[in-house]
């Protein structure tokens, strides 16, 4: 067995050989093993490669100089394996670069055989591609596109499962492999060829915007972490492309697919593209309810841990009517009933009212729970509400291990800038807005909300000017978030969660004064409830 | 620094207004070059005072006149266009500008909303940046190589694709054999015809053959100048070992470089003695981050022994056949290739400059540089040579954590 994760890979070359070639993923739980030997600012793929290499005794890899990251891999892999070879691929595929490759394949060949002590025989070859070559169906019309970097093969399944269309991936994994045999005289080089001219990955010199034709009903485009190859495309896309476009970020990380596949959902539906018939879950459906001050948010999950669907809804002054309304919505949305819902776990300030639940749980533990299912690499939650922040430290298992809160007065929450934004006029949308061209560095001395709304008044008699305001207003509700983090002591990497999370302007004043980027759920408001639904599932 | 930060917010104030801003970088740079040329630091040797100079008109002279100049990177062979009179402009010097005038977190924050990823080299974030807001006038070619670094195609692609401006990529393999040359030399061929086809002139063989017979010389007086590196203390800030960049790289082969580095033999030889500790640099040195600069500029304490990237290449390129030799150039560069050529590179640079700590500044988003830290490490203890690296950013001053840093870097100072 010899492990690759190139398309470009000679893999047919391996297979004549009577070898099995093994594309290799990267399911890691944790980079630990890898980030030992590789730095932890590398993409996430290249050090799941690695993990993946590690943790099953992988002795035969064969890698192509693909990038920056895979290139590091093999050097970091050399003294580690049994057997490696890098394959330096062309990219630019004129007659020269042909031979380059056919050279390059030659060279593998020879260090392979060596290592095997194992002939290789060329009818071999012919036969396997004879028996790949002709296998290629037209495609039907209605078609997504799967472009960017690798998905993650459940990933492309479940995309292929749930919609009528035609799913064509344009990716790394891409398994359509056509040759040329018609050269029986020199095969090897009109394979080498034929590799060569498989679609263009994102590192070949060659123009990929013919890859986009107007028969597509949309483009789902997957970047990974620490890789930037692909944000260039996306760029290009985002601003030329007619076409219905998602953007989805992985990170090859089990935990977040279904994340991942409820955006895909939504996605699909938006364009048009008929669902399949969901299948049933067969051990049923989880719940969690987060009642909070201010909002109620329901999520409901599947066995898979899949999100299904979820809500959010102002809490009103009778909370359980409100949690009753976003169970309601949240079922709705998910085309479930009651009867489907295998348990119910309530958190937030109002879970003790709600009669519907099987148990309850604080909305610490949610939290922490819901941000580490998000991302495992989160150490630290800062989750900022409408009448309460609190910060979260969690260890590497994503258990919780310490937390604090913030006193009981609404500075430094969403009450607070609410409250101001009123003052100012504006609508909380605005207030949202990041201002980073600050004329003048003004500081809200007071952190108590009465207080400060006085000074915003006598701010505002002073006819200063409104962004410099929000600006200030925006750096007090950080300065409160990152005191509260502070005493915990600081260890990253930071999630920020809860409906502040959705203030750029809160979010940019925070990552500013800690000297780093906050992760941001694609909904931060939902983390607690999705924590909960993860309760309810393992509870089971 | 006010008159900076004034300058700066001025130039924020108008980001809306390409013309307008691009006069104030005109402006900022012509007074960068009258005060390097004014007022000069006594504490700074001729030679270095001299490229300052060089490297910042060089800037200047690219921005004033789009039409005669191209976008490169600080591989790209720039021989072609030393031979053509066409000014290059390089990526990483001009980011490097525009942190230094503080305005770099707008150009990167640009880039981003426009989907760029925020993990990628602020180097190419920033020169992104500043042409989506058309601050950086179009060129009239763009040329870059596919070796070391990830970010130069799809950059170039990007950037080329935007302003339908020509660009010429040059695949440059990873292995060195006698098929590469022959598929580089190729390239470089094409290169030239299709700078002859655009800027509508003639590329004189002769000319570039001076040109190489010019780089060959000023190689052979780098070589003479890490002789002395070891014993003697001639650089007083890092910002110094950077601006060698332009020498060492895009400008080499002109005869304004090649005088540099006679004077800066002249002024090593002539140096004091090395007292304290040297530091050796791997691929980057923080010429922005804080405790960097308080510890390493003008300090008697500490000495920059000098980095890896300055010494990338450092043979002869063959003269009789200028395309062939250049094209051998870049796939023996010591970046290029398996990390063993690198580390060879470091081991020979390390036993001849004999410093007392090495570092490695890890650049955000630099696969390439990073990816190799732990084997340099092993290189380090294998030679008996304290190694620190550090993660931080070279051109956005936000992603540097200053207090952890300095601890860090404190730490390791006490240690040698
Ligand atoms: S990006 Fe291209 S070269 Fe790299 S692994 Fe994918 S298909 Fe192979
Ligand atoms: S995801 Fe990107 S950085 Fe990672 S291996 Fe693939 S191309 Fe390289
Ligand atoms: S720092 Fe690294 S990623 Fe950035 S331009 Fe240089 S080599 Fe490329």
């Amino acid at each position: 067995m010899i492990g690759y994760i190139c398309k470009y890979t000679p893999v047919e070359i391996i297979e004549a050989f009577g070898e099995e070639p093994v594309r290799l993923d990267s399911g890691y739980k944790s980079h630990e093993r890898a980030e030992a030997l590789i730095h932890s600012n590398m993409c996430s793929f290249a050090k799941g490669v690695l993990e993946n290499i590690i943790e099953n005794n992988i002795e035969e890899v064969i890698l192509t100089a693909c990038c920056d990251s895979i290139k590091r891999l093999y050097d970091v892999l050399k003294d580690k394996v049994k057997f490696i070879h890098l394959l330096d691929l062309p990219r630019k595929k004129d007659p020269l670069a042909i031979d380059l490759f056919y050279n390059e394949i030659i060279e593998f060949m020879e260090a392979y055989q060596a290592f095997k002590n194992k002939n290789f025989a060329e009818e071999n070859l012919l036969k396997i591609l004879e028996s790949k070559s002709f296998n290629k169906e037209k495609q039907s019309a209605e078609s997504i596109a799967i472009l960017g970097a690798r998905l993650k093969d459940d990933v492309i399944e479940k995309i292929i499962n749930s919609c009528t269309a035609n799913v064509i991936n344009f990716t790394c994994t891409a398994e359509e492999r056509v040759f040329n045999i018609e050269a029986k005289d020199n095969l090897l080089k009109s394979y080498a060829e034929s590799l060569l001219n498989l679609t263009p990955c994102m590192r070949m010199a060659e123009d990929r915007s013919k890859l986009i034709n107007k028969e597509l009903k949309g483009i789902i485009y997957n970047t990974i972490k620490f890789c930037d190859f692909y944000s260039y495309e996306y760029a290009e896309l985002k601003s030329k492309a007619d076409l219905p476009l998602l953007k989805i970020e992985t990170d090859y990380n089990d935990s977040n697919s279904g994340q991942i596949l409820t955006r895909i959902d939504a996605f699909l539906e938006s364009t048009g593209i008929k669902k399949m018939e969901k299948q049933r879950a067969k051990k049923g459906y989880f719940v969690g309810v987060d009642s909070g001050s201010t909002s109620t948010n329901v999520v409901i999950i599947d066995e898979n841990k899949n999100i299904i669907s979820y809500s959010i809804i102002p809490t009103g002054p009778k909370a359980l009517e409100s949690a009753f309304k976003a169970f309601e919505i949240a079922l709705n949305n998910a085309g479930l009933q009651e009867k489907d819902i295998t348990s119910i776990v309530a958190t937030g300030y109002g879970r003790v009212s709600i009669p519907f639940a099987d148990r309850i749980v604080t909305e610490i533990t949610c939290h922490g729970k819901g941000a580490f299912f998000i991302d495992n690499t989160v150490r630290t939650v800062i989750d900022i509400g409408g009448q309460d922040s609190k910060v979260i430290r969690l260890d590497d298992s994503g258990n919780v291990i310490d937390f604090v809160m913030n006193d009981k007065c609404s500075a430094g929450t969403g009450r607070f800038l609410e409250v101001m934004a009123r003052t100012l006029g504006i609508s909380i949308e605005e207030m949202a807005k990041v201002h980073k061209e600050v004329k003048e560095n003004i500081t809200i001395t007071s952190m108590c909300t009465v207080f400060a709304e006085s000074e915003v008044i006598s701010l505002i008699a002073q006819n200063k000017d409104q962004r410099d305001i929000i600006h200030a207003l925006n750096k007090a509700v950080a300065s409160k978030a990152v005191s509260l983090v502070d005493r915990i002591g600081r260890k990253g990497k930071y999630m920020m969660t809860g409906g502040v999370a959705k203030n750029q302007g809160v979010v940019y004043a925070i990552e500013s004064r800690l000297g780093e980027k906050l992760i941001i759920p694609f909904e931060p408001q939902i983390i607690g409830a999705l924590g909960a639904a993860l309760i309810s599932l393992e509870g089971k | 620094m006010d008159t900076v930060k004034i300058y700066t917010n001025i130039i924020k104030d108008n980001m809306d207004r390409p013309e307008k801003v691009n006069k104030l970088i005109n402006f900022g740079l012509t007074s960068a070059y009258y005060y390097v040329s004014f007022f000069k630091d006594k504490r700074i040797p001729r030679s270095l005072h001299y490229l300052n100079k060089y490297s910042i008109k060089s800037i200047k002279d690219s921005l004033a006149n789009p039409q005669n100049s191209a976008w490169v990177n600080l591989f790209a062979p720039s021989e072609f266009l030393i031979a053509m009179d066409i000014k290059p402009l390089f990526i990483e010097a001009y980011s490097s500008f525009m942190s230094g005038f503080f305005i770099e977190d707008y150009l990167i924050d640009t880039a981003e909303s426009r989907g760029m990823s925020n993990t990628l080299c602020s180097y190419h974030k920033t020169f992104i940046g500043a042409s989506e807001l058309n601050i950086l006038k179009k060129p009239k070619f763009m040329m870059t190589t596919s070796m070391i670094c990830d970010a130069n195609i799809p950059t170039f692609k990007y950037l080329s694709k935007k302003h339908g401006v020509p660009l010429y990529i040059i695949d440059i393999p990873y292995k060195y054999s006698k098929d590469a040359v022959v598929y580089v030399k190729k390239q470089l061929l094409e290169v030239a015809e299709k700078l002859e086809e655009v800027f509508n002139r003639k590329l004189d063989t002769d000319k570039l053959r001076e040109v190489v017979k010019t780089e060959n010389k000023t190689r052979a007086l780098m070589r003479e100048y890490l002789n002395y590196a070891g014993e003697k203390r001639s650089l007083p800030t890092m910002t110094f070992e950077m601006y060698m960049l332009f020498a060492s790289h895009v400008f080499i082969g002109s005869k304004e470089i090649l005088h540099f580095y006679e004077m800066l033999v002249e002024d090593i030889k002539r140096a004091p003695e090395k007292n304290g500790k040297s530091i050796f640099f791997i691929h980057l040195l923080p010429i922005f981050e804080k405790n960097f600069k308080d510890y390493f500029n003008f300090s008697d304490k500490f000495h920059i022994a000098g980095s890896d990237l300055n010494y990338d290449f450092l043979d002869e390129i063959d003269e009789n056949d200028p395309f062939k030799g250049i094209a051998e150039k870049l796939i023996l560069n010591s970046f290029n290739g398996e990390i063993n050529r690198k580390v060879a590179r470091i081991k020979e640079l390390i036993e001849k400059i004999k410093p007392d700590g090495i570092i490695q500044f890890c650049h955000l988003g630099c696969k390439q540089s990073m990816g190799g830290t732990f084997i340099i490490k092993n290189l380090a203890s294998e030679l008996g040579i304290p190694f620190l690296y550090l993660d931080g950013d070279c051109v956005d001053k936000r992603n540097n954590q200053e207090g952890q840093n300095r601890t860090r870097l404190e730490a390791f100072l006490e240690m040698l």
